[in-house]
């Protein structure tokens, strides 16, 4: 391109005659008003006059690509989509200096979603345009969803200097200031734009949006701390409440408000009021408003306060931590049911909430006469009724103390020690045995209808489930089926017994039968495909799920627009568990894909939001944004995609056994060797992954649009088998996805495990210790974490950390040893087996853990390391069908005759498992 | 009776006909064809009865949730009165748990009151009679039948081909 010497329309002295003007006016009119066809001819005509007039080639390619933008991704979209990027490049050129080019190339780059240079575009348009209120709106909203926030709050105050009469850009300014941390700062913006409005203004009666501007206002103020009182801006957010009451709407949401700031003066004769006025209002089901009153009963300090109102589900401050006497005594009170008429407690004033009835049950000792008394009845209640759920829901009673907090016992062999359990099972064996001889409960005389029975054993069925006694289970279940052979729930019961079991494809062939009792109930189904897809029958489960897709094509393709996530990651690991690496993580990535695209999402709330003064929502939204990529669905992806890479980057190292003996290197041979060996490995691991994917590679960049042509359209369809994806550097992928999931969910284990296994591999020794120290301060008997420094030291030992400096290797030097109780490795593995004997409930993954590492570091206890295992008698912890499976492999592959013996054991333990 | 369950009865459709299998299968000594439930809930079947006057001759009873009876009646011709009809009972069934508890009347009832009700239908109009065939070792069966006004009528030998005795009678009960 010869630039802009040619171009007499280029630089400043460029208007056009006034009918090519107005021509681009009308351009502009099209395009806004998305009569493209118009707007394209328009174009074109002037273009016939002037061909290399900048701004007019940039309106045709913005118009060409939204031609080209639709869902369609077939080769003429493509088309359309490049020449509209040549058409805004040229016109760019053309044109350095106007305004207009350069918005439109950010609005190009924003379309294909890379914000970075859609800002620096829009950034170089408004230096030439600084005061275009277009431009700076869009600005604002990319600097928004990037959380540029300073940026942000600058752009929303330049339009709100410029326009300063508009309530958008006010509350838009403010929101900045709000995001940026400074309560404060926004609580005033606010005023000011309020102080603006005259006396008698529409803003100020009773409505929606007043109520919402209202309630936002009140909850920044809240933020505002003040020095040395923390509490200032709570105090003035519940005078303010009371100030704003005529014209709320969200009456709920004020009293919810009300109650917190409360609670948190102090005050629990007001706040005990407020819980009552929530609950009159019909919030006798929400367990926050349960546990906030019970706070008030028991006048909690602060924090108390704050921790309660953050549980989730049915958890309140009595399922929170254990409560003493005197607490106990006082919640009872609320919540019991008495004779006296007079008592106007919750259970008198609520009589009908199941809410109240089930808290009741928390709050009394498990060990009481009156808890069993009340567990009876409300079990026979439930068992008369007929509720599935009723198994699940006594679970929650199995509540283990641990630091003053209360955990829910899920291992069986902590359930079966729970009072609570031993209370149930006893009771629910005392109503089969008389329902089954008189039909009626025990010292009762009331017949029972026959379906009483069936959910009396239905319950003892869970039971066994929560006790992993499979086989017990499944003898109860059986006799379900055969006294009401209709019910669906049943069937989905021993499906889940029969899973848990170790027998995956009878659980499925059962599902499916129960499932085709009832072709209406999508739930069955789900469950029925999730099955199938374990049991690896990838064909049964699409043919299943597709009763509910959209007919016609292949179910993939509508799941995927529906961004199914389930489906998605059963069929993954399904894959996985077949070996189809490439597939899986092709399913894996279009998972995170969805969840990329829920982050896109939020772009059309920035300026709704705003325009509608959903405030309070808006905000929460931006928080829930913030933490999309620590919700399970995703760390499942993100945590399976790295362990793919993982194996594909330790594949080489088996096949090619000599490792170099580093250890008698000097620190620069041993970099040398090292990198050598790296990059024999990586050339191997590309020509074993996938040498088709390797050729396919540099076209990918340059050539997108050519390799889409011979796919077919839908994105489900191109690459299927993922060979783009296990062509990419796998050391590269495992750290981009490690690093996101210990920043997003660094409260899990497994992320800071992954974040070791990943940085051992890339020879970042002292990220690995860290990862060691997060993963101690989470869990410090994990065995996950006790494997790894068993691990980490031996790395140390059999090489020097070549990539490291000397800085770091000082750190370790000091630091490691500290994770090893300042012993050596032969003594920690010790400990940890002295441990091991000292409890015979010792988990089994850990006592597999221990074992290995006494095999890879301990000569001459291969006995010892085995009866580590076998003498478990697999009456321990960490008991299920997986970890027996993990055990028998690894003892088979140091003695096979020990393996038979163990396979005994577990054939005993779980006597319906299959494929040993 | 003081002890009868109080059952919603619910209409077969190709979406649930699985439960009537296993509610036949646990309950009548006779196994059905496929095509016996296949023909009953088909859009068009075999003898030309419209879907909707099937779905009203077939029922479920259901207990808390859960089918657990059902009766299949179809509609044939009259053998000696050419262009006359009767209702022919194929199946009558309640799992045994929540036998005795008036079920089976509550689902003969829905048919005979839906035959009344609808006795200038139609589909119905030709309909003289309704009739069924009985095991005569079924006592309990043919005391049931005789309380809504059944009477017995001719003994065919030989009817059934694997159970034993083989013999059953015909009850029938005129409709108009």
């Amino acid at each position: 391109m010869s630039g802009k010497n040619d171009n007499p329309q280029s630089g400043q002295g460029r208007p056009l005659p006034k009918k090519e003007a107005d021509l681009f006016k009308n351009v502009v009119k099209f395009y806004e008003s998305k009569q493209y066809k118009k707007g394209l001819k328009n174009a074109e005509t002037i273009l016939k006059r002037f061909p290399n007039h900048g701004e007019t080639l940039c309106m045709k390619g913005l118009i060409v690509h939204s031609l080209g933008n639709g869902d369609k991704k077939d080769d003429a979209a493509l088309e359309k989509r490049q020449e509209a990027i040549d058409l805004v490049k040229k016109g760019l050129m053309m044109d350095m200096r106007s305004h207009v080019c350069w918005h439109v190339y950010g609005l190009l780059y924003r379309s294909t979603r890379d914000y970075p240079e859609a800002i620096k575009a829009y950034k170089q348009a408004l230096r030439i345009d600084p005061e275009n209120l277009q431009i700076l709106r869009d600005l604002s909203l990319l600097q928004i969803q990037m959380r540029d926030l300073v940026g942000f709050r600058e752009t929303r105050l330049k339009i709100l200097t410029f326009r300063p009469n508009s309530k958008i850009h006010w509350l838009s300014y403010a929101l900045g200031v709000h995001v940026c941390g400074d309560a404060e700062g926004a609580v005033r913006a606010l005023d000011s734009y309020l102080d603006t409005l005259e006396e008698g203004s529409k803003e100020f009666e009773r409505c929606f949006e007043s109520s919402e501007l209202a309630l936002y206002k009140n909850r920044v103020l809240s933020e505002v701390t003040e020095e040395g009182d923390e509490l200032a801006g709570v105090k003035k957010a519940l005078v303010h409440l009371d100030e704003v009451k005529p014209v709320i709407v969200d009456r709920t949401g004020w009293l919810q408000a009300k109650l917190s700031y409360q609670l948190q003066l102090g005050m629990f004769d007001a706040a005990k009021e407020t819980c009552h006025l929530l609950f009159e209002r019909g919030c006798t089901e929400d367990h926050r408003i349960h546990g906030a009153y019970m706070c008030a009963l028991l006048q909690c300090d602060r924090d108390t306060c704050l921790e309660v109102q953050k549980l989730k589900g049915t958890g309140t401050l009595a399922s929170m931590r254990p409560l003493s006497d005197d607490e106990r005594r006082t919640l009872i009170a609320a919540y019991e049911r008495s004779n006296d008429e007079t008592n106007n407690n919750l259970a008198a004033s609520f009589p009908r909430s199941a809410a109240v009835k089930r808290i009741y049950l928390t709050l009394l000792a498990p060990d009481s006469e009156k808890f069993r008394l009340n567990i009876d009845s409300y079990c026979q209640k439930q068992i008369s009724k007929g509720v599935p759920s009723l198994g699940s829901d006594l679970s929650s009673l199995y509540l283990m103390e641990s630091n003053n907090r209360y955990v829910l016992a899920n291992d069986p062999v902590d359930v079966k020690n729970h009072t609570v359990y031993k209370l149930l099972v006893e009771l629910v064996d005392s109503y089969i045995n008389s329902l089954g001889s008189k039909n009626t409960f025990p010292g009762d005389t009331t017949v029972c209808a026959p379906s009483t029975l069936l959910w009396a054993w239905y319950l003892r069925a869970v039971l066994h489930a929560h006790a992993a006694e499979y086989a017990d289970g499944i003898t109860l279940i059986n006799k379900c089926i055969d006294h009401t052979p209709t019910g669906v729930d049943f069937y989905e019961l021993k499906a889940n017994l029969l899973e848990a079991g170790g027998d995956i494809q009878q659980a499925a062939d059962v599902v499916d039968t129960g499932r085709d009792l009832d072709h209406q109930d999508r739930y069955i189904n789900n469950q029925t495909t999730k099955t199938l897809l374990r049991a690896g029958r990838e064909e049964d489960a699409k043919n299943r799920i597709s009763m509910f897709a959209r007919h016609e094509g292949n179910p993939e393709e509508n799941l995927y627009d529906m961004q199914c996530t389930w489906f998605e990651l059963e069929l993954a690991d399904s894959c996985r568990k077949k070996g189809q690496l490439g597939r899986s993580l092709r399913k894996y990535i279009d998972v995170i894909k969805h969840y990329e695209d829920y982050h896109e999402d939020q772009f059309d709330f920035h300026a709704y939001c705003v325009r509608k003064v959903t405030l309070r929502t808006y905000c929460e939204m931006l928080k829930f944004e913030d933490n999309i990529w620590g919700l399970p669905f995703y760390g499942h992806a993100a945590e399976e995609v790295i362990k793919i890479y993982l194996q594909i980057m330790d594949k080489p190292a088996q096949d090619d056994e000599e490792e170099p003996d580093y250890s008698k290197m000097t620190a620069a041979e041993r970099k040398k060797a090292k990198n050598m060996a790296r990059k024999k490995k990586k050339a191997q691991e590309k020509s074993e992954t996938n040498g088709s994917a390797k050729k396919e590679e540099p076209a990918k960049g340059a050539d997108n649009g050519n390799k889409k042509k011979v796919n077919k359209n839908h994105q489900v369809n191109q690459d299927p088998n993922g060979a783009e994806l296990l062509a990419l550097d796998p050391a590269e992928e495992a750290k981009k996805f490690a690093a996101i999931l210990v920043r997003h969910a660094p409260q899990k284990i497994s992320s800071w495990a992954l974040q070791y296994d990943v940085s051992v591999r890339r020879g970042k020794m002292l990220m690995a210790l860290q990862a060691l120290y997060k993963m101690r301060n989470i869990n410090s008997n994990s065995h996950e974490l006790f494997a790894r420094i068993v691990d980490f030291s031996e790395r140390l030992m059999k090489s020097a950390t070549a990539k490291d400096n000397a800085s770091s290797e000082k750190v370790i030097a000091t630091e490691f040893p500290k994770l090893m109780g300042n012993q050596s490795l032969a003594d920690f593995i010790k400990s940890a087996l002295n441990s091991i004997k000292a409890d015979p409930l010792s988990s089994l993954p850990m006592r597999i853990a221990v074992s290995k590492a006494m095999m890879s570091s301990l000569p001459g206890k291969k006995e010892e390391a085995l009866s580590l295992i076998l003498d478990s008698k697999l009456a321990c912890r960490g008991m299920d069908v997986e970890s027996c499976r993990e055990a028998l492999e690894f003892v088979g592959s140091i003695e096979p005759g020990a393996k038979e013996q163990l396979k005994i054991l577990v054939g005993a333990r779980f006597p319906i498992v299959k494929d040993l | 009776m003081s002890n009868s369950l109080n059952v919603d009865i619910g209409t077969i459709t190709a979406d649930n006909v699985e439960q009537l299998k296993k509610i036949n299968q646990a309950c009548l000594l006779i196994a059905y064809a496929p095509s016996f439930y296949t023909d009953l809930v088909a859009k068009n079947s075999k003898d030309g009865t419209p879907l909707e006057v099937r779905q009203n001759l077939n029922k479920f009873a259901y207990w808390n949730g859960f089918a657990v009876g059902a009766i299949c009646c179809k509609i044939e011709g009259i053998k000696d009165s050419p262009g006359r009809k009767r209702i022919y009972i194929m199946t009558l069934a309640t799992l045994a748990p929540y036998r005795n508890r008036s079920i089976g009347s509550t689902l003969l009832s829905s048919i005979l009151t839906y035959i009344q009700e609808h006795n200038t239908d139609a589909a119905l109009k030709d309909v003289d009679e309704i009739m069924l065939h009985v095991q005569t070792s079924n006592e309990d069966a043919i005391r049931f039948y005789e309380k809504f006004g059944f009477e017995k009528g001719e003994l065919v030998e030989g009817y059934y081909k694997r159970i034993d005795p083989p013999d059953c009678f015909v009850l029938s009960k005129k409709l108009r």
